[in-house]
């Protein structure tokens, strides 16, 4: 519980955090308003919609960074050293790292879904496009948990590679340069963690990927797999 | 029983000895200097201490156990290793207090250690803009959060000014007064000699002396130095008494051997030469501590 409050308060006591929340605000504020109002009538009908209803890209962006620095800011401000010698059980350490991670995440995605329905929705019903209500719920939804999953797998990220750069720089390349590799292998490519991703937020358009749910197990299983990683090492590394 | 206890500890990185079967312990009640030329292996046996890296082979314990043993690591041990570990981004309160959060300790504790390193009113201020001294009180602030018996301190003297230097040297005498164990390591040397009453030297990985800082210092005879406008005629006088005479760099002023004080005046003075200064030279801690390491100051 102590390591969890502290974790909780290095999270907001960093100016980044609430620059990313406000960035995350302008991005798909302008994202949000400018889709809903410049896409047609044609464009927006049916499940052509999710368009605006996943939002920009770069939502994910938002979130994996600030998990990433959630764990990087250790190594990269050397606040390890302090923060290992107040907690040796390392691993409760990283433990935290996740959990935080998570809320930051709903919290993200909370703002999300306001800017997006706020926004975005209210320029549609202006417009007198209908929207199906069941496609938006399963599509928030989705972009819900990704954003969540998103952030804990910046996190377990940040936790294996330590340094805040490269973790970024990693993450960019899974999000956006893997994409490109994953759409020339098929099927296979629909397991990679962007493709699952894309996956779980439900997109149309592209019909090839997996279903939300396989895509939310797929993906959660990279985090997994990413936040194990990052206690075992962090446990088992020297911190100089 | 000590403190800190450090068995044959042995630390390797790849081709470097960093520490070499160390040994040595650490007592509650004292100021020890931990001392040793750059790359010695000080901060690499802090570290190890402290649980953050693990020995090649060898131990150290604290309380008879390995520091991931402690029961209460932040209310046992306080520590800084480098006052440059802080986030930029957080004021110096902001800091302590995530690091008070995951201790377990109350905030007002917080603003307490605030105001014992006078960091008070500079308390709300983004630590980018305190100066390297601010971020040495800072650290030290950190390292007693946790009111702990044991504290380890790496070169807490770097970046103070002398009223800094006079007051971190105070405060140290009165933890250990209290009964704690305050372990610094250093460089400046002329200030650990006013501050600790205990000193650890190694060089290149191994000890090299321990004991009271008044053993280690002014363990050999040291020459008597006399300054006199008669040099030549005076180191006549002497050297038929039996006494070995070296000069200093100056013409004025010779260094005496195997004779007392009293015995060069009395010489001088039946001689009717004239003396300007007569004194028995002082060993610094700087200069035993060269002599102990080596002046060469090879640094790995
Ligand atoms: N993480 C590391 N990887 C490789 N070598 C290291 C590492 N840490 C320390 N060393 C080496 O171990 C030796 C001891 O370093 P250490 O930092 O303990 O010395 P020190 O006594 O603290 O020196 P200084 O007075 O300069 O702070 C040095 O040769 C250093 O290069
Ligand atoms: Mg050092």
């Amino acid at each position: 519980m102590n390591v969890l409050r502290s974790e909780l308060l290095k999270l907001v006591s960093v100016r980044t955090t609430w620059f990313l929340l406000g960035g995350m605000l302008v991005v798909e504020g302008l994202y949000a308003g400018l889709v809903a109002s410049l896409l047609s009538e044609e464009q927006l009908r049916g499940r052509d919609v999710s368009e605006l209803l996943v939002g920009t890209p770069l939502i994910t962006v938002f979130v994996f960074t600030l998990g990433a620095l959630l764990s990087t800011n250790e190594f990269r401000h050397r606040t390890a050293d302090s923060t290992f010698i107040i907690t040796p059980q390392r691993e409760r350490v990283v433990a935290a790292k996740l959990l935080v991670g998570a809320l930051a995440g709903i919290v993200f995605a909370l703002e999300f879904i306001a800017i997006n329905a706020g926004l975005g929705l209210s320029i549609l019903s202006n417009r007198d496009v209908p929207v199906d209500g069941d496609t938006a719920v399963d599509i928030y939804t989705g972009v819900a948990v990704g954003m969540v999953l998103a952030c804990v797998f910046g996190v377990g990220l940040g936790a294996v590679l330590r340094n805040q750069v490269v973790t970024v720089v990693a993450g960019l390349a899974v999000f956006f340069v893997l994409r490109g590799v994953a759409l020339l292998l098929g099927d296979a490519g629909t397991y990679f963690p962007a493709e699952s991703l894309a996956g779980l937020q439900g997109a149309v358009g592209e019909d090839f990927l997996l279903s939300q749910v396989t895509g939310g197990l797929v993906f959660g299983a990279y985090c997994v797999v990413f936040a194990i990683a990052g206690m075992v090492l962090t446990r088992t590394r020297e911190i100089s | 029983m000590p403190e800190i206890v450090i068995e044959r500890l042995t630390k390797r990185y790849g081709e470097t000895l960093a520490v070499d079967e160390l040994s040595f312990t650490v007592d509650g009640g004292h100021v020890t200097g931990f001392l040793g030329p750059n790359g010695a292996g000080k901060s690499t046996t802090l570290r190890a201490v402290l649980g953050l890296i693990r020995p090649t082979s060898g131990r150290a314990l604290v309380l008879d156990r390995p520091f991931h043993r402690l029961s209460d690591p932040a209310r046992t041990v306080g520590a800084s290793l480098d006052a440059a570990d802080v986030h930029p981004g957080r004021s110096g309160r902001g800091h302590l207090r995530t690091l008070a959060a995951a201790a377990g300790i109350p905030f007002s504790r917080v603003d307490e250690v605030l105001a014992m390193v006078e960091l008070t009113p500079a308390r709300d201020r983004r630590v980018k803009g305190y100066s390297m001294g601010m971020r040495q009180r800072l650290a030290l602030a950190g390292a007693l959060l946790g009111d702990p018996r044991i504290l380890l301190l790496d070169e807490p003297a770097n970046g103070l000014d002398p009223q800094g230097m006079r007051w971190l040297r105070d405060i140290l005498g009165s933890l250990a007064r209290e009964g704690r164990a305050v372990l610094v390591s250093s460089h400046v040397l002329a200030e650990v000699e006013q501050t600790v009453d205990e000193v650890v030297v190694i060089g290149d990985g191994r000890l090299v002396a321990q004991g009271p800082l008044n053993d280690i210092v002014g363990g050999e005879e040291r020459p008597v130095r006399v300054r006199t406008p008669h040099p030549d005629a005076l180191r006549a006088v002497l050297e038929a008494d039996g006494a070995g005479v070296a000069t200093d760099d100056r013409d004025e002023v010779l260094l005496v051997h195997h004779c007392t004080l009293e015995r060069v005046g009395t010489l001088a003075a039946e001689h009717g030469l004239a003396i300007f200064e007569l004194t028995r030279e002082a060993q610094t801690l700087e200069d035993r501590f060269l002599e102990l390491t080596g002046e060469g100051g090879n640094v790995r």
